[in-house]
């Protein structure tokens, strides 16, 4: 009777082989269970998955790491990434930006939000001043210590 | 307890409660199990005879929406269609499937549309156990006629004592529920608290039935569940052998001999159940996928407490920062920080802030200098009643003031979402399409709308062995012969 039916383990064992072995030509008896495979020449022996084209999660979006360097900001604080992150200029999607370029700041200001392991970090000013530019766009992925947002800080503000 | 031995349970049955199509690979395989890989077997599994199944959770829910791009309401549908076995659906409570907070109105259309689709237990849990987060899942799921079973999740720390589970289980029994489940995302219990934390809490459940959901990290949990048997505990979740064990829950087939040793009755099916190992112990071959393997014994678990799946997860963010290497760095400062915040259970959402915070400290090399909107709401006591105080050195780096604290219930702050969600979507929005849209934006939601593949629903080995032989691009030629069968397959000319 067992060998009427091919088991589950059979299938394991057989899919084992096949995934451990290179070569080109495969033939397999154990008992009364005979398989005989021929690859390609050349292929590289990667089965696509069976059933789930979207099993794998997309690749993370490759950081911008050629993005152009700041551009010279003379006098500015440059507010830089606290961490690896994406960059929010909104509090949320649809809603205005929490700073514009020549908007006047306080240190407490909130100026932008870093998403960091999907957590929300709002980014304070640090500085009293003016905006004088904003380096990244927004939702960008930022890497750590890059520069966000210019402030050119008020005459004696430290 | 002055049983007779083995003799007075004769008769009593210990009843289990399948994971293997939600939490097992969702600690096993980074959640990444399709409805197309679970509908073969679904006949088998049916016929295990498990009390009931659990299909889905708050992390099944978003990966199927990020990831899989398959609509979890159809998954949902499906899968009550298919099983007569009644099927339990997991909520984070006020939460649902995320990390924010939904008004209860959001929260009593989900339970209406669950029970809608067939689910007959909705299972609800509060990440901080605070039970006012889960009072409206209580209420509109029985009004939606579904049973409740209520999570307590377990954590080890100075506040959370038998007689802190005690309290949390009378609060449980005041508020209806038809179950009360102890709920170890990281494997924590032992057999020594097990001995006094589950009678304590079987007795302050009284008619309650109680059930068991522990996790395999510590390689004790097999051991657990048969103190929560012998303690009274009706019904433990379990999976499929070769998703079981490790990061996951225990074997079905395992606490199954375990219950029968003691003299419990199963109603298991022992036929199906191999039927169903079988299945997935081919899957996780064909697709790559790591099998269960039973966990080694590990004393750092019991300090940082941060489930395996979340470490593999960490790992993998550190990669892309570059800085894998203070992966044990960050891992014993999410210990104390785990301490300074108060002692938050290690379970979503707030294992992904202690280990961002620790990722934030130790990367910044200054503690507490960025703390995330979130760990601040949660200081605040904006998602509930925290267990214990955080530090002084926390509350002053977060600039907390005692007259921020919030004390209401949480989702007492939030207007009803319904009616702003209906005017957006328009009056042929259907339920599941306005509570997507509650909680995911649209550019999420675009690729849901792909026509979903045809499913099979049912498989023999040969089944299996074809379909693989038949992914493998480099294979030109294969024949197979058992028995009476010889099969000859050649790849199609491209």
């Amino acid at each position: 009777m067992r060998n009427e039916h091919l088991s589950y383990e059979d299938v394991l064992r057989i899919v084992e082989l096949v995934k451990s072995t290179q070569f080109s030509e495969f033939r397999l008896k154990v008992g009364e269970i005979e398989v005989h495979l021929r690859r390609k020449d050349g292929e590289a022996a990667a089965p696509v998955p069976v059933r789930t084209p979207q099993s794998t999660p997309p690749a993370p979006a490759e950081p911008a790491t050629k993005r152009a360097e700041a551009p010279a900001t003379g006098g500015a604080t440059l507010l830089r990434a606290p961490m690896v992150g994406t960059f929010y200029r909104a509090p949320g999607p649809g809603s205005a930006p929490f700073v514009e370029i020549g908007q006047r700041v306080e240190p407490d200001t909130t100026v932008c939000i870093i998403e960091v392991m999907k957590l929300m970090n709002s980014i304070a000013a640090g500085v009293r001043g003016t905006v004088t530019a904003i380096l990244v766009e927004n939702a960008a992925a930022v890497e750590y210590g890059e520069p966000l947002i210019a402030i050119r800080p008020d005459a004696g503000a430290v | 307890m002055n049983r007779a031995a083995g003799g007075s349970r004769n008769g009593r049955r210990f009843e289990f409660v399948d994971v293997t199509l939600r939490d097992a690979h969702q600690c096993l395989w980074g959640t990444r199990m399709t409805t197309a890989m679970m509908t073969p077997i679904l006949g088998a599994i049916d016929r295990a005879g498990y009390a009931f199944i659990n299909i889905l959770g708050g992390a099944v829910f978003d990966v199927c929406v990020r990831y899989l791009h398959e609509n979890p309401w159809d998954r949902v549908k499906l899968l009550c269609e298919r099983l007569e076995t009644p099927c339990d659906a997991l909520t984070r409570g006020q939460s649902l499937y995320t990390f924010e907070l939904f008004p209860d109105d959001v929260v009593a259309l989900n339970s209406q549309l669950f029970a809608r689709l067939g689910v007959k237990v909705l299972t609800v849990y509060d990440a901080l156990n605070d039970n006012r987060n889960i009072e409206s899942s209580l209420r509109s799921g029985h009004a939606a006629g579904m049973k409740v079973n209520a999570m307590m999740t377990y954590t080890l720390s100075p506040v959370h004592t038998d007689e802190y589970y005690v309290a949390r289980a009378r609060e449980l029994v005041k508020l209806d529920a038809d179950f009360i489940s102890i709920k170890d995302p990281t494997g924590l219990l032992t057999p020594e608290r097990g001995r006094t934390l589950f009678p304590a809490v079987v007795k302050a459940a009284g008619k309650v039935p109680l059930k068991l959901h522990s996790h395999c990290q510590s390689g004790l949990a097999p051991e657990v569940y048969e103190i929560a048997m012998q303690s009274g505990f009706r019904y433990g979740y379990t999976a499929s052998e070769p998703l079981g064990n490790g990061a996951s829950l225990p074997a079905t087939e395992d606490i199954a001999a375990r219950a029968r040793r003691l003299g419990f009755r199963t109603v298991l099916d022992s036929k199906a159940l191999a039927e169903v190992a079988g299945y997935f112990a081919c899957l996780c071959e064909t697709e790559g996928k790591p099998r269960g393997e039973i966990a080694q014994y590990d004393a750092a678990l019991y300090r940082h407490q941060i489930p395996g799946g979340m470490i593999s997860n960490l790992r993998y963010q550190l990669q892309t920062m570059k800085i894998e290497h203070r992966l044990p760095e960050i891992l014993e400062e999410a210990e104390r920080v785990r301490h300074d915040l108060g002692y938050p259970i290690v379970v979503s959402p707030f294992a992904q802030y202690i280990v961002t915070q620790a990722t934030l400290n130790v990367v910044q090399g200054e503690r507490y200098k960025t703390i995330p909107d979130e760990i601040r709401k949660y200081a605040l006591g904006y998602y509930g009643r925290l267990a214990a105080e955080p530090c002084d050195e926390f509350l002053e780096r977060a600039n907390i003031r005692p007259e921020e604290a919030v004390t209401e219930a949480p989702a007492e702050h939030l207007e009803p979402w319904l009616p702003r969600l209906r005017a957006q979507l328009g009056s042929g929005a259907s339920d599941g399409d306005l509570l997507l849209a509650a909680f995911y934006p649209p550019a999420l939601l675009a690729p849901l709308r792909k026509p979903a593949p045809a499913y099979a629903f049912r498989t023999t080995p040969l089944h299996e062995l074809i379909r693989y032989l038949g992914s493998r691009r480099d294979i030109e030629y294969a024949r197979v012969r058992f028995g009476n069968t010889d099969m000859t397959f050649a790849a199609a000319q491209p």
